[in-house]
């Protein structure tokens, strides 16, 4: 988790902005630092200025005396517990000169300034000492008539706490901004993760196998939420792809296996008996028989499947409906009187609709196939089609004996085969065929009670615009 | 026939290769066979052939980039497609390619005779007639009007385009699907066999009151219209 939380996109780039801010802030801070030191030692030279003065015109206005006197009671203040800590000492060595050893070291005129540790300043004079020998003392010489000089010295250990404190509280501030911003960063990239992980968690059982799982939507309504109702949908999809798939293969392997058995005993069975040639033709013919019949299945499987994988819209046109349905009328009549059977046949006029006419063709050939196949001589057949408002109908109708209404849902499943017509040829499929073509061109289809017989009638949306066509790889090996 | 036809056949699967080359050796053409795409383009470009049956899934150069190599050199030479894809918009594909005709896999042998022997027909020059004749039969295609023997014979439109068919075939077999494809422009085989009710119509129409008759059923392959008393 640690490892993963470190991965994350969101961590990553907190992390770049932790570094930016933390450099901001230091920069802005560090600026503040470097007014205010150069604030305060200005401060101090500006007071040991006016200390210097006053003491200079101390010395120009009285004696040598009374500036030594005023001296000795400064120092005696200072030594007890005066908090301006300041040194003062007059001396008549040459002291200006030693101050060029010290730090932030320049002269004005008669004033020379350095700032000194004490240690540096006790060589220079003797005072009493209330510092520790490396605390740091800003010092003042100043140039007397007569050779004298007279030094007064800052403490500086007060303002160098302010300044450490000031220090400290900048590395605090950064550190807190890194600080937060690295758990913003964490609790962000926990979230993510968290919500990441939900849909690995989801997509891996997925892969193993389990087809219904789906993401878990949230009512935050947020990025998160939306991807998972477009992986949903996209899900949805392909479980149904895989669920015709899988009835598909079922079926196959049911409706396959019967036939395919059939053709190996008839092949084996042979080979105990002598070789005669017109059993073997016979054999052969069957097999033959056999064969063509297992291809048909597939043939109708696989169109099926097609259809209702919604592949190969691309070649799509208007159909006109109203020629079809004659020219399958002319197809077909001739093919019903051959059966004792009466055909009729009517379409309107200028009657269109979007869609492959291969499909609607082989459609409508099994609607006629079973009404010629189901039919009892001198019936009396029909394939009508007509406009009804928004939808083009057309109907296939005869009054052969029909088909009890519960049993109406059942027939357009595969391979469901109603009693009556198991003694006939035919692999169950044509009305799955039908009604997958069907769905393909978003039409309904109604089995009716033709009073007597059944009547089929398909309702095709004429407000079809060309859908853009849709294609699931290539739907071949 | 007066001379052996050159077929070449583009063909990976050695079984079925030997099968049609076998076939088609025994119906009186000289086939050659390439087993990949590459050898098969190379042989298309070189030899003489009168026909070509290029498989579309091949080795090392698929059928329909041959074909469409062939047709942007020029060479018009008939193209039979076998595919195993099977589905409508597949077969367009295969013609707009430049293919000529399309047959699936899986399919009978008198199937792709009968397709080549229509291709092989196609690709021979016929002058443009306006009266087709079989003996006795007279078909003229401007008045739209058939006769055997002197005598009118009433066709319905439909059956006089099958007619046209078949005698633009005639001494060939012509299968059912070809003529559902041809005829009526379905792609699919319908349960009942529609088109063995239509022969049917139309032989009682045209041999009925003859006594040669013209139409021939050949069984397990389809239908051929010919004269049999010619030599």
């Amino acid at each position: 988790m640690t490892l993963k939380l470190l991965n994350t996109t969101v961590f990553r780039l907190s992390l770049v902005y932790v570094l930016l801010f933390s450099l901001v802030a230091a920069v802005a801070m560090g600026f503040i630092y470097w007014v205010a030191k150069d604030h305060i030692a200005q401060q101090t030279d500006t007071r040991l200025r006016l200390e210097s003065q006053v003491l200079a015109e101390h010395y120009r206005t009285g004696s040598m005396g009374s500036l030594q006197e005023t001296v000795r009671l400064r120092n005696r203040d200072s030594a007890r517990g005066d908090k301006r800590f300041f040194v003062y000492a007059l001396t008549d060595q040459i002291m200006s000169e030693s101050l060029k050893k010290g730090e932030d070291y320049f002269q004005e005129g008669r004033l020379t300034f350095a700032t000194l540790t004490y240690a540096q300043v006790l060589r220079l004079v003797s005072i009493p000492a209330y510092a520790s020998q490396s605390d740091k003392a800003r010092t003042l010489v100043t140039d007397l008539q007569g050779g004298w000089q007279l030094l007064v010295a800052a403490d500086l250990s007060e303002q160098r706490a302010l300044l450490e404190k000031m220090r400290g509280s900048i590395w605090a501030a950064i550190g807190v901004i890194a600080a937060s911003a690295i758990l913003g960063g964490v609790l962000m990239g926990y979230y993510v993760l968290r919500r990441i992980d939900g849909v690995s968690k989801t997509a891996t059982s997925i892969i193993k196998g389990d087809l219904s799982q789906r993401m878990t939507v949230t009512n935050r309504n947020d990025e998160f939420d939306r991807l998972s109702e477009v992986l949903n949908s996209m899900l949805q999809r392909t479980e149904q792809l895989m669920q015709a798939m899988r009835e598909v293969t079922d079926n196959l392997a049911h409706d396959l296996r019967n036939p395919l058995n059939r053709l190996r005993n008839r092949l084996d069975l042979n080979r105990f008996h002598k070789p005669d040639v017109q059993v073997l033709q016979q054999t052969q013919q069957d097999a033959l028989q056999d064969v063509d019949d297992l291809i048909k299945t597939f043939n109708a499987l696989l169109s099926i499947a097609q259809a209702e994988s919604g592949v190969h819209r691309d070649d799509w046109e208007m159909v006109n409906i109203s020629a079809l349905v004659s020219d399958l009328g002319e197809l077909y009549e001739a093919v019903a009187e051959e059966q004792d059977l009466h055909l009729s046949y009517h379409a309107e006029q200028g009657l269109q609709i979007y869609g492959n006419r291969q499909l609607l063709a082989q459609a409508l050939t099994n609607l006629l196939d079973n009404a010629v196949k189901y039919t009892p001589t001198g019936g009396q057949l029909g394939l009508e089609a007509r406009q009804l408002g928004q939808k083009v109908e057309i109907s296939v109708y005869d009054n052969g004996p029909g088909i009890p209404s519960e049993q109406h849902e059942r027939v357009f499943e595969r391979f469901v085969r109603l009693d009556n017509a198991r003694s006939s040829v035919g692999n169950g499929l044509g009305l799955s065929l039908v009604k997958a073509f069907t769905d393909l061109h978003g039409a309904t289809i109604h089995l009716e009670d033709n009073q007597p017989g059944l009547r089929v009638v398909l309702r095709f949306d004429t407000g079809n615009t060309p859908r853009p066509a849709v294609r699931v790889g290539n739907g071949h090996s | 026939m007066l001379f052996r036809m050159n077929i070449l056949l583009v063909e990976d699967d050695s079984a079925t290769a030997s099968f049609i080359q076998k076939g088609l050796s025994e119906s009186g053409y000289i086939v050659d066979h390439a087993v990949d795409g590459e050898d098969g383009l190379h042989l298309a470009l070189t030899g003489s052939y009168d026909a070509l049956i290029i498989d579309r899934m091949l080795p090392r150069r698929d059928g329909l980039s041959i074909v469409q190599t062939l047709r942007s050199r020029q060479i018009d030479t008939p193209v039979l497609i076998l595919s195993a894809l099977g589905e409508v918009d597949n077969r367009v594909e295969g013609l707009r390619a430049g293919g000529d005709d399309y047959l699936v896999k899986p399919y009978a042998f008198s199937e792709l005779l009968a397709r080549l022997q229509a291709l092989l027909r196609r690709s021979q020059p016929t002058p443009d007639q306006s009266v087709l004749r079989l003996r006795d039969l007279e078909m003229d295609l401007l008045k739209r009007q058939v006769k055997r023997a002197g005598q009118p014979i009433n066709l319905q439109p439909r059956e006089f385009t099958l007619l046209e068919y078949l005698l633009r075939h005639a001494g060939q077999v012509v299968t059912r699907t070809m003529l559902l494809e041809k005829v009526w422009d379905y792609h699919f085989d319908p349960q009942t066999n529609v088109i063995d009710v239509h022969i049917s119509r139309l032989r009682s129409k045209l041999d009925k009151d003859f006594e040669v008759p013209l139409l021939h059923t050949i069984r397990g392959a389809g239908y051929l219209l010919y004269d049999p008393e010619a030599a």
